[in-house]
């Protein structure tokens, strides 16, 4: 795949197909073998930042369809995964802004999950269910933006914590720093979050 | 993500998740932090087919890569 080796854009949502000095297609079969393997996380990162499935269905095939547009813009200063993960994190955040819901995001107070927290440095249990799922999106819900996405980043193991921190735009060290704050934070409202066991006849 | 290879709760300790029946018997996870939890829950998330389709449609649409002059000029690729 010789044409991936070219130059990663600072900011794909902001070049213009017309900036670009060539336009360099994926021949389909490229096209196939990126969305193999990168499909997953995009979908799954589009769907937790998003949390409606039916949006998250068309922001994967929006980013897709943008990686095919725009490949002559990517240089291979990172990754392609990283490189979706651009597109999605600024198509996702467009349309959430676009849509006023940054209302439901909770706060930025800390010390209401160290308040809410009974135990943040326990494990987290959930039932092997949909209501993990339904739980997980809540959590995320109500987490500051910074917050979710660097869990969801982090949560990818084939990004480093450099590549987490150009993402979202924080060196490394800082990425780490915030990681813990958004562990506990996540810990405090998922547990919040547990449905509450059957009430006993008395 | 690699460097996660030893699963961290929030005071950095190391601690393994395991999977564990409840006394219903209904299957249980447990997880040390959060991104792990994430971790499983996208391995569990699928994309739904209809996207494959829908992409492959939008690119069947796209116009045809242009040649530049001097493609056309030297007959380049």
């Amino acid at each position: 795949m010789s044409a991936l080796t070219t130059e990663l854009p600072v900011d794909p949502e902001t070049t213009t197909a017309s900036s670009s000095p060539e336009r360099v297609h994926l021949v389909p079969a490229e096209l196939d073998a990126i969305y193999e393997e990168h499909s997953r996380p995009i979908y799954y990162l589009a769907l937790r930042m998003l949390g409606d499935p039916t949006q998250a269905e068309d922001a994967t095939h929006d980013v897709f369809l943008k990686a095919y547009r725009k490949l002559g813009e990517f240089k291979g200063n990172s990754s392609i995964r990283t490189w979706l993960y651009r597109i999605t994190i600024n198509h996702c955040q467009n349309l959430l802004q676009t849509w006023h819901r940054r209302h439901i995001h909770g706060t930025d107070d800390e010390s209401v999950w160290e308040r809410a927290a009974g135990n943040t440095d326990s494990p987290l249990r959930a039932l092997e269910t949909k209501e993990l799922g339904q739980r997980i999106q809540t959590t995320l819900d109500a987490l500051p933006e910074e917050y979710r996405l660097l869990l969801l980043l982090v949560a990818d193991e084939k990004l480093s914590y450099e590549e987490v921190g150009g993402l979202t735009g924080q060196t490394s060290d800082a990425v780490r720093g915030k990681l813990h704050r958004a562990r506990k934070a996540f810990a405090a409202i998922f547990n919040q979050t547990a449905c509450p066991p059957p009430r006993s006849p008395p | 993500m690699k460097h996660h290879n030893s699963r961290l709760n929030s005071e950095g300790q190391e601690q393994t998740s395991s999977l564990q029946n409840n006394t219903e018997h209904q299957s249980a996870v447990e997880f040390a932090t959060a991104e792990e939890m994430l971790r499983h829950d996208a391995e569990q998330t699928a994309v739904p087919p209809a996207v494959a389709d829908r992409l492959q449609r939008s690119v069947e649409l796209e116009p045809k890569p242009t040649r530049s002059w001097w493609q056309r000029l030297f007959g380049g690729v």
